[in-house]
């Protein structure tokens, strides 16, 4: 047994994710100063941390955005080299992220695009392609379950789609694509209550098959029926503090300023 | 028996000798002038003052073709021979002489050097009981190393028809020349949807001018899929001289290390007549492309209705682009628009498909074809047309070959 940096009690397994001391630069700006933590299968993380703290940017540097540099610092991800991959490679080895605003595709019938998404993927693990025909009954399947109306997968990604539809596009493709580690980006904003069920129903299930989540959040509803492994509390690019559900609460009730930092000032 | 010269022959002829060619600072030309007027002559033999004896084959390298067998009856088609009187006044009958512009140095070498024709009526349903419109396949094929076509389209009062019109090039041939002129007049309340795809090999030589002519309560629609070459005019003068006619272009055009000139030249005279012009360009390498488009609306064109929106993103390299939104208007009851964009690719939808697990390549070329089909859905009522008329996969294999570097 060993104890990793999110205070979690860990059993032998090597981790899933495993960052170190990781700096990232946008531009001119340094945004995170020094990240580390591990993360394994089936495990659930929630960051939480003021606007500009860095959230947003952990996950698109995971994800491999090209305007994020890494500066120094490593990242493993099921034991390769994740910086040194590029975002299609970090995507098939499993690695997913749910955007905070997914742009508009012009043109690309949604359906188009996760069929080819999807065949990427499993064309990199020497799974056979899926036909339009099977893809879509499978989708379509997918989409009822999570209150997605079927329409959508005929038009345009993401396209004249209202902030809650393309929050529940996200879930879809998170189902389809069935990654090893999620990074959902504030993926309760625009939904309604049902859509937060459904993305509590969709977590839940997709954990107990051993896929991890790191979820950004601001609600403490959604962070209790996740029930959390750790949280997480970013700022200024560094974990603050790192506790349990109770330091998600006390984040709630008192807000990101802590007791201390408001002494110093 | 002699034959008898053709009148109209030998005034183009004599038009072309009085009037030269295309002047290098000619308004519509000088962004991307065309080659030399020795360029668009047949080979061998200069234009002849005479009809010749022997006549050609004037159904060789084309053809019309219902795309639904039912529905045959329901247009007919006349190949005709220019090079014999008889035949060459029925191809010409009707069609008004070039106009004063720049570019009716093409049409009178086209009158110069035409060597086949076709003229195509459309008469619809004649019951008018049809539930679905009338679905045209116009196919043809470039004879190298020239060739001069006039396509003439009448589309009945009434009618509604798709047409999609494919050209075939030989890639494997020497340099071509294709002048082509096609002249369309839509009948009251008719309505064309016209599909064109115009890829040509890389050292051809290509100048189309379409001229559109609409009675009141017409419609055209056109979608345009063209890719450079070595020099490639497209251009398209629609009149909206009747009441409540109406017209739309959606053009998605792509030059690699290519020549491309779009012109678009619309005339409202009447009242409440509607356009709109978009074309988006993809320009790769050393490709040198003109998006032109001018709308004119002429004193009392009440209600009158214009748009246009011209974008050009480059792919790669350092393309030359000009991009040229003209609006002239002469009334004051109207609503205008219109404007220019040179982006660059979207680099956030270009992550999001490649964090989907699509390689750069292909999220690149899926989101290209997207931004490109998006325009020409906007030029139709019904985008399901580009799947059903085979356009989906023309504008895929035309957008993989252009990111490619060809042109072909």
């Amino acid at each position: 047994m060993n104890t990793n940096t999110t205070g979690r009690t860990m059993t032998q397994s090597n981790p899933l994710l495993s960052v170190r001391d990781l700096r990232v630069e946008v531009g001119e700006r340094t945004v995170l100063e020094s990240i580390s933590l591990d993360i394994h299968s089936g495990e659930l993380v929630v960051l939480m941390g003021a606007n500009g703290s860095g959230k947003s940017t952990l996950g698109l540097t995971l994800a491999g955005h090209p305007r994020y540099r890494v500066s120094a610092g490593s990242a493993r991800f099921n034991g390769q080299d994740l910086l040194a991959q590029k975002p299609e490679e970090r995507a098939r080895a499993g690695l997913f992220l749910s955007l905070q605003s997914p742009p508009d595709i012009p043109g690309v019938k949604n359906a188009l695009f996760l069929r080819s998404a999807l065949n990427a993927v499993r064309a990199s693990r020497g799974e056979p392609q899926l036909d339009a025909f099977d893809f879509l009954k499978d989708a379509r399947a997918r989409a009822g379950e999570l209150g997605l109306d079927a329409k959508l997968l005929g038009r345009p990604v993401n396209e004249g789609f209202s902030g809650g539809e393309r929050k529940r596009n996200e879930l879809l493709q998170l189902a389809l694509l069935n990654p090893r580690l999620a990074l959902l980006d504030e993926i309760d904003s625009g939904l309604d209550v049902d859509g937060v069920r459904a993305v509590v129903k969709q977590v839940q299930g997709m954990r107990a098959q051993g896929t991890a989540f790191v979820v950004v959040s601001h609600y403490l509803q959604l962070i209790e029926s996740l029930t959390p492994d750790t949280v997480l509390r970013l700022d200024q690019g560094r974990i603050a503090e790192t506790g349990t559900l109770a330091l998600a609460r006390d984040i709630a009730r008192t807000g990101f300023v802590r007791q201390s930092e408001v002494a110093e000032v | 028996m002699r034959p008898t010269p053709c009148p109209d022959l030998l005034d183009a002829q004599a038009r072309l000798a009085s009037h030269g060619w295309i002047a290098p600072k000619a308004e519509n030309f000088r962004h991307l002038p065309p080659p030399p007027a020795s360029a668009w002559l047949p080979p061998i033999a200069k234009p002849t003052t005479q009809p010749t004896s022997e006549s050609n084959d004037p159904t060789a390298g084309w053809y019309v073709r219902a795309l639904d067998a039912a529905q045959a009856d329901q247009f007919i088609t006349q190949y005709l021979d220019p090079t014999v009187p008889e035949q060459r006044a029925m191809l010409f009958r009707g069609l008004p002489w070039p106009d004063e512009s720049d570019a009716a140095h093409f049409g009178w070498m086209h009158r110069a050097t035409c060597q086949r024709g076709l003229r195509l009526h459309i008469a619809g349903d004649p019951a008018g009981h049809a539930a679905a419109p009338l679905r045209l396949l116009l196919h043809i094929a470039a004879p190298a190393p020239f060739d001069a076509p006039l396509v003439v389209i009448d589309v009945a009062a009434g009618a509604h028809c798709v047409l999609l019109e494919q050209h075939a090039f030989d890639p494997g041939a020497s340099a071509g020349v294709q002048n082509l002129d096609l002249h369309i007049r839509l009948g009251h309340g008719a309505r064309l949807q016209h599909l064109r795809t115009v890829a040509p090999a890389p050292h051809d030589r290509l100048a189309h001018q379409l001229h559109v002519t609409l009675a009141e309560g017409a419609h055209y629609d056109q979608v345009l899929l063209a890719s450079g070459s070595a020099y490639h005019l497209q251009r398209t003068q629609i009149d909206l001289h009747q009441p409540r006619s109406a017209a739309r272009m959606g053009a998605a055009l792509l030059a690699a290390n290519s020549a491309l000139d779009q012109q678009i030249a619309l005339s409202h005279t009447a009242a409440d007549t509607h356009s709109a012009v978009e074309s988006l360009l993809l320009a790769g390498g050393k490709a040198h492309a003109v998006l032109n488009a001018h709308t004119r609306i002429a004193p009392g064109a009440d209600d009158a209705n214009v748009r246009q929106r011209l974008s050009a993103i480059p792919t790669s390299g350092q393309p030359r682009v000009v991009m040229r939104p003209h609006m002239e208007i002469h009334h004051d009851q109207v609503q205008a628009a219109h404007g220019a964009t040179y982006g660059a690719l979207p680099e956030e939808a270009l992550f999001y498909a490649r964090q989907r697990g699509l390689d750069e390549a292909s999220a690149l070329a899926l989101i290209l074809q997207g931004l490109q089909r998006a325009v020409l859905e906007r030029a139709l009522d019904d985008p399901e047309l580009l799947t059903g008329m085979d356009f989906d996969a023309a504008l895929a294999r035309m957008t993989r070959l252009h990111l490619a570097g060809s042109t072909r």
